[in-house]
């Protein structure tokens, strides 16, 4: 019984298996990290490599911490003051929670999109400049015209905005907002994108869209997604990590973790028993 | 062998679940009940629709027994007096009347009574009566402005007396009444906008004053004001929700905060007294008054302290209006948290803080208490050239001339009461405009 060589999931997951390459970098390491959100436990002790030019998924259930470790790759925790988190994360080897780490400039290298598109309410070409601007990538006008273009392009939006730059970014579609987003992100040059359920308030095709974009971005950065859709996880990723109550049940190639799991847990939740 | 796709769905309680009874909403007891609601909303649109028309109605009437009694005070009636300036004697040297000394040396060569002798040639034993008691001054400017005037007879219009403006506008003395009737057969009397109502100052002599000194009194107060508490009220506002830490002291600022706004005025009048104008001995050494008395500096810091909190609450609330989202998109590409306040928090939040701002820069506006007791409720016949100079505002010049017991102060005390509502009025028009900008920008 559950011999998930037939379903469509596995069959997805290995379709994809040609693009992941066990011989990639490490580019973020995490060390038995521990999350506390004032009495609760939120994440108990774990440990993972996130890849270079990969995609890795977090699933698991709702509420079982991946969005809270997600937060915790670049600080974002930090403005939650109850948080506190212990363990060491490390971005090319160095501790991104040391004294000496910059949280402004960690951000700006390991970027991030929301669950729910938001784009700041201004124009489209100011959404996307904000970023190099406060951090000073561009020394002119034209350099900050070629950041905003190249982002846009790779964010495949910019066919679709070219003509209406001036426009405000909040009056766009969703899909085209969390595109923006994307395109905001990637402005300022990350190494890391962490995508925090990018897809769940959009329709079928954004959602499409987005999974393209993140296909073509994948040989560049190394891309972190959050996501409730095992189909999603199963196209989109080449690695997968399976939490479940703050702990990380299972971590491996996407191809093995959907045709051949180690864990029964993760066994029942891609098969859909819970979560 | 289950679907692995499908796993098995609990069941509900066990047990058989009665079968399903209609309702009847025909029945009489659910008729009532729809009449009942029916009759509850009837009711609760009545009572609004009064209430709008109850407050309506009392604007309305606030603003026609305004109009109706101060209108006449932006107005003022003027008698044509014929002066025959050889015939009067008078001697002044006019070389002279372009020197500072001018005004002494004409008062000196008894102007005052050369009018008061030509409303008697003129207008017989009322004369004076008809004429303001300083109708001599205007005498004065037109003899300063052309000299030659003194050389033969020349006409002079003069303001009239309170006596002879209320003949005019209601019924005034039988004397008065006759004298008017006199007049308008002469055709000397004629109505002219009292532009001296806007450019003079107080005076003991309801024909003389004008509400220039207390419009600017209360201009340089504001301004004081608005610079005081506006950076310090919003700033304060941006520390407590984005930086200060949520613990039992900043809930202590919080409740503090709170209970200043609805401190009443005078106190804070009494708190201005002893602070900016106190003497205390440090070291055996006396120090203070810190600023001078009287000053529109004084009245604005004082006023300033009131509003903060009016201020700091609202910007508080605006401030805790604008998603989460935002900061979030921001910190998450790098911005500093200067940089998330100062991009994103705080010109999504001016709209509502400048919404509190207005409110609390029309209290202040509209405040008496606390500047009598700085020493703002003084005589001021010359208006304030600078924030330290001697000044009153607005309210408290209506509150002075309210009290006055010379009739023709009346009119002047609605009218004065018109320009401080105009004055209102351009002020939150101003800062409507700020708001409606800004909220369009975004």
């Amino acid at each position: 019984m559950n011999d998930l060589t037939d379903t469509t999931l596995a069959q997805t997951a290995r379709e994809h298996a040609d693009m992941a390459d066990s011989a990639a970098p490490v580019k973020m390491a995490a060390r038995d990290v521990h999350v506390y959100y004032g009495e609760t436990h939120a994440i108990k002790g774990v440990s993972i490599d996130i890849d270079m030019d990969h995609v890795t998924a977090f699933i698991g259930p709702s509420g079982c911490g991946k969005s809270t470790f997600l937060r915790t790759l670049n600080r974002m925790n930090d403005t939650i003051a109850a948080a506190r988190v212990e363990g060491q994360i490390t971005l090319d080897g160095e501790d991104i929670y040391a004294s000496g780490m910059d949280v402004v400039q960690l951000r700006a290298r390991v970027g991030m999109v929301f669950q729910k598109p938001n784009p700041f309410p201004k124009s489209i070409y100011e959404n996307v400049a904000y970023g190099p601007r406060i951090h000073g990538l561009a020394a002119s006008k034209s350099d900050m015209d070629a950041i905003v273009e190249r982002s846009l392009r790779r964010a495949g939006l910019w066919d679709e905005v070219k003509d209406r730059l001036t426009d405000s970014g909040t009056a766009m579609s969703g899909g085209q907002q969390q595109r923006l987003c994307i395109a905001r992100a990637i402005a300022v040059d990350p190494e890391v994108i962490l995508m925090d359920e990018p897809c769940s308030a959009l329709d079928p095709i954004a959602t499409a869209k987005i999974e393209e974009l993140i296909h073509e971005l994948r040989g560049n950065y190394a891309i972190v997604i959050v996501t409730h859709n095992m189909q999603q996880a199963a196209r989109v990723s080449q690695r997968t990590a399976f939490f479940h109550l703050g702990n990380l049940v299972e971590y491996g190639v996407t191809s093995d973790i959907f045709t051949n799991p180690r864990e029964d847990k993760t066994k029942d939740y891609i098969t859909g028993r819970y979560g | 062998m289950s679907d692995p796709l499908m796993p098995e769905l609990p069941s509900a309680g066990g047990g058989t679940i009665a079968p399903r009874q209609p309702t009847d909403w025909t029945t009489d007891a659910m008729r009532q009940r729809i009449r009942k609601r029916y009759a509850r909303e009837r009711r609760f649109r009545r009572l609004g629709l009064v209430a709008v028309v109850m407050s309506a109605a009392f604007l309305a009437f606030l603003l026609v027994t305004m109009a109706s009694q101060g209108l006449g005070g932006f107005f003022r009636t003027e008698v044509a007096l014929p002066i025959d300036f050889p015939q009067t004697g008078i001697e002044v040297d006019k070389a002279a009347l372009d020197q500072p000394g001018a005004d002494l040396a004409l008062a000196g060569a008894g102007l005052e009574n050369i009018v008061g002798s030509a409303a008697i040639a003129a207008f017989g034993d009322y004369g004076p009566n008809v004429i303001s008691d300083n109708a001599w001054l205007t005498v004065r400017e037109a003899i300063k402005h052309d000299p030659s005037i003194l050389d033969g007879r020349a006409v002079i219009h003069v303001p009239a007396s309170a006596e002879i403006d209320r003949a005019i506008s209601e019924t005034g003395t039988p004397e008065a009444e006759a004298a008017v009737t006199k007049l308008q057969a002469e055709n000397a009397i004629t109505e002219g906008f009292n532009w001296r109502f806007l450019s003079a100052s107080d005076s003991t002599d309801p024909t003389q004053v004008g509400i220039w000194g207390a419009l600017k009194g209360s201009f340089f107060t504001m301004l004081v004001t608005f610079l005081i508490a506006f950076p310090v009220g919003v700033l304060a506002a941006i520390y407590l929700e984005e930086y200060a830490p949520k613990n039992r002291w900043t809930d202590l600022v919080e409740v503090s905060i709170n209970n200043l706004a609805a401190v009443p005025s005078i106190i804070f009048g009494l708190l201005g007294l002893a602070v900016f104008l106190g003497t205390w001995t440090l070291f055996g050494h006396k120090v203070g008054p810190l600023l001078p008395r009287s000053a529109a500096l004084v009245g604005g810091l004082t006023l300033a302290l009131m509003i903060m909190p009016v201020i700091v609450i609202a910007s508080r609330n605006a401030i805790k209006a604008v998603p989460p989202s935002i900061r979030d998109a921001a910190l998450g590409i790098g911005a500093s948290k200067v940089q998330v306040v100062f991009h994103h928090v705080l010109p999504l939040a001016l709209p509502g803080i400048l919404t509190g701002t207005i409110i609390g820069m029309a209290r202040a506006l509209g405040e008496t208490a606390p500047l009598l007791l700085v020493g703002m409720r003084a005589f001021i016949a010359t208006p304030p050239d600078s924030l330290t100079d001697k000044a009153t505002v607005l309210p408290v010049q209506i509150f002075l001339w309210s009290d006055e017991v010379s009739r023709g102060f009346v009119e002047k005390t609605s009218a004065a009461i018109i320009v401080l509502l105009v004055f209102l009025l351009a002020m939150n028009a101003v800062a409507i405009y700020l708001r409606n900008k800004f909220e369009t920008r975004w």
